[in-house]
């Protein structure tokens, strides 16, 4: 009898095992006789087949570049429809929240699976590109394609020649004054420091008004705290040759003064690992920022004071920090070609229009730029993208960041030298490019 | 002839053992199979990884010792482990203590215990995001940070907490103290609620003090319960990473970096994934070889049920 109980429920699970199977096996019969149906039925999507000469379908990754409030998903949508309404391209748009964004992508990838186009910014680009995870798109585009973007978006999207991503939108970072502070200082905003001397005369005059004069989040991204320093006192981390830089004169200018705007309090106590000091300055505790469109449109809403954006400064070269944030093709696309023809079609200049209309970045297309034509402030920084650099694009520009972050850390705690930091940062990386 | 007959009695033996639980295979095949995919597949994967080169997408290339070699010139991982260590000794201890301490309290008839259980198991289902958010508030280095405007009153200099190398770990393991004492002070309130009240009786009757009571019944009888929050507070603390990750970035100058800190970051940010499967082995040799000795000092012990 027990024999009998027991040789059904054997029966009964084999059977559940079974369909789990098959239906897993359906499901994937299913999604392709699914996708072949889109691309197949429709008189529409015929005709923009044969026209374009593409098929099937792909995934998209992209971040959420808005809070949500503005129409970014509507705008996706339109995008995809209308891609494929032009190409019959099926498009499958996923959105990927910010955190770990990187693990991610990465374990869909090592999966097999994933985005056939998703969102890089400059200094993942290479590695990715070194690790053959990223699709060189060069034999899909052509140089038609490629004009009309601004020259610094271009370099920051091709790595060794060839072309990886596409780019959509760019940020320059300047200095953003508060206004009231400055009135307090007696400063005239029409003459704001344009030289690091004339920015330190600046600081100690904050300082002694009872104020920090600079933001330093020292436990963030370099990119927003020594490299635009070093990039304008005419330095550099590493070149093309792998020859490191760090620890050269120039470049320790840009520790040397960062161990002076700390020892003399001109940026707050916790700037050794601090990850931002946005309540500081929301809080009016801090005479400017280095900022982008971000900031200007924060500020914009909160109006928390009156601002004023200055040129980035210079010492001996006026530079600055901005991104360029580009779409890339994965390099186990399946229908690669398509992958292609999306990031062209989503970065051309109607399309970048609408992205940075939207999200308020700066269009990488000189044309697109009109959108800021009633903006003032954002009109201005579009004006600045001219001085931003996109970080050390380089294959282990990610990797050496933490390392030079700890001697600068070092340094702030008063352990070592502004050179010491600086020798110390660059027998670190040279462990890691000449490994 | 005898062998033969021993190894049919055999069978027949598994066969009829099969047989009288066979629902308990079926109804464990799923598990079984779950575990074999999500658990054993990957620690295997990994350690195969560690012999291997892999660029995430196409076959790894074996190169042997390698990533195990450049462990003992890494001068970073060994930060991270001493780190790791120093964490655990911060945070296990204090983690039992609080947690026993907040048992006893709820344990011992105070009024509003049940508003009092909910307020010390608040931490635990609270996001860690947004305690590490109060956290970084509280502890926050400038003067107007809320914990050195409090120390202010009593004369103490500002202190740079988070940002100071040699207090920034403490920190951290006050922070996962306060999120985790909640679930070992459950645990503790189990065991006090299975210790038979009889013993406190007789303890009573024999004139012992409260003190007393507690060192001489209460605290030996929840020897299973210490052992058992050891033993997970010892994993939770090896493990520790969203603290550092959300606080510090590990820092300032590596000093809250912990091992899986260090993974995350050799295996997402520098693609190094064989060098990070390497690391998450010596994580687990460590695991393994304190839950031995905590085994054999506590788990052995005849009172241990």
């Amino acid at each position: 009898m027990s024999n009998t109980i027991f040789k059904k429920l054997g029966l009964l699970f084999l059977v559940l095992v079974l369909s789990v199977v098959m239906a897993a096996c359906s499901e994937d019969e299913t999604t392709s006789t699914d996708a072949d149906t889109n691309t197949d039925n429709g008189s529409a999507n015929t005709d923009s087949e044969e026209s374009s000469g593409l098929s099937g379908e792909i995934t998209v990754w992209a971040h959420p570049y808005t809070d949500g409030s503005t129409g970014e998903g509507d705008m996706w949508k339109t995008f995809a429809s209308d891609f494929e309404a032009e190409t019959g391209v099926k498009v499958n748009f996923e959105q990927i929240p910010w955190a770990n964004r990187d693990q991610k992508i990465l374990t869909a990838l090592a999966a097999g699976q994933g985005p056939d186009v998703f969102y890089v910014i400059p200094d993942q680009m290479p590695q990715y590109a070194e690790q053959q995870l990223i699709l060189d798109i060069s034999q899909y585009v052509t140089d038609e394609d490629l004009s009309g973007f601004v020259p610094t978006a271009i370099e920051a999207t091709s790595w060794k020649g060839k072309q990886y991503g596409m780019p959509i939108l760019q940020t320059a970072e300047s200095l953003i004054y508060n206004k009231d502070i400055l009135t307090e200082l007696g400063v005239d905003e029409n003459s704001l420091p344009t030289t690091w001397d004339e920015f330190k005369a600046l600081a100690e005059k904050a300082k002694a008004a009872g104020y920090y004069a600079f933001s330093y989040a020292g436990g963030g991204s370099l990119n927003n705290t020594l490299y635009p320093f070093l990039w304008q006192a005419g330095g550099n981390v590493i070149d093309e040759e792998n020859n490191i830089l760090i620890n050269k004169p120039e470049a320790v200018k840009s520790f040397e003064l960062i161990n002076e705007m700390y020892t003399k309090g001109w940026i707050p106590q916790d700037s050794i690992t601090a990850l931002d000091h946005d309540s500081l300055y929301f809080g009016g505790k801090l005479l400017a920022v280095n900022g982008s469109g971000i900031s200007v449109n924060r500020l914009l809403a909160e109006k928390p004071f009156e601002f004023v954006i200055a040129p980035p400064l210079k010492d001996a070269e006026q530079l600055t920090y901005g991104t360029v944030g580009m779409f890339v093709g994965s390099a186990i696309s399946k229908n690669p070609e398509a992958a292609a023809e999306f990031m062209k079609y989503i970065t051309n200049t109607d399309n970048q229009r609408t992205f940075n209309n939207i999200t308020q970045y700066i269009p990488t297309r000189d044309e697109a730029k009109d959108i800021f034509d009633s903006q003032q402030y954002m009109a201005q920084l579009a004006g600045y993208t001219e001085y931003a650099k996109p970080g050390v694009i380089h294959p282990e520009g990610r990797n050496i960041m933490p390392l030079v972050q700890a001697e600068i850390q070092a340094m702030l705690e008063g352990k070592q030298s502004p050179q010491e930091a600086a020798d110390k940062a660059a027998d670190a990386i040279d462990k890691v490019i000449n490994k | 002839m005898t062998s033969t007959t021993s190894k049919q009695s055999l069978s027949a033996r598994i066969k009829r053992e099969l047989n009288k639980n066979l629902l308990v295979y079926v109804v464990l095949v799923p598990v079984i199979i779950h575990f074999l995919i999500f658990q054993i597949y990957p620690f295997a994967l990994s350690f195969y990884l560690t012999f291997h080169d892999w660029k995430i997408i196409g076959d790894p290339e074996f190169v042997g010792l390698k990533h195990w070699k450049s462990l003992f010139d890494d001068e970073i991982a060994w930060k991270a482990i001493w780190n790791t260590v120093k964490f655990s000794i911060y945070y296990i201890v204090p983690t039992m203590a609080l947690g026993l301490i907040l048992a006893v309290i709820i344990n011992s008839g105070v009024k509003f215990s049940g508003f009092f259980k909910g307020l010390f198991f608040l931490p635990v289902v609270t996001s860690f995001v947004i305690i590490a958010g109060i956290w970084g508030w509280l502890f926050r280095g400038t003067e107007d940070g809320f914990i050195n405007y409090l120390i202010g009153f009593v004369g103490i200099n500002p202190q740079l907490f988070l940002s100071s190398s040699s207090q920034a770990l403490l920190v951290l393991a006050g922070l996962s103290i306060f999120k985790v004492a909640g679930t070992t002070m459950i645990y503790y309130y189990a065991g006090l609620q299975s210790i038979d009240r009889q013993l406190y009786e007789a303890a009573r009757i024999d004139g012992a003090s409260p003190w007393k009571i507690f060192w001489k019944v209460t605290f030996p009888m929840l020897k299973p319960i210490h052992f058992y929050v050891a033993i997970t507070t010892t994993i939770g603390s090896f493990q520790i990473f969203d603290s550092a990750f959300l606080l510090t970035n590990g820092g300032p100058n590596y000093s809250t970096t912990t091992i899986v800190y260090y993974l995350y970051h050799q295996g997402f940010t520098s693609l190094n994934l064989s060098y990070a499967a390497v690391l998450s082995y010596v994580l687990f040799f460590i695991i393994l070889i304190i839950s031995l000795i905590q085994r054999k000092y506590i788990g052995k012990d005849p009172n241990y049920y």
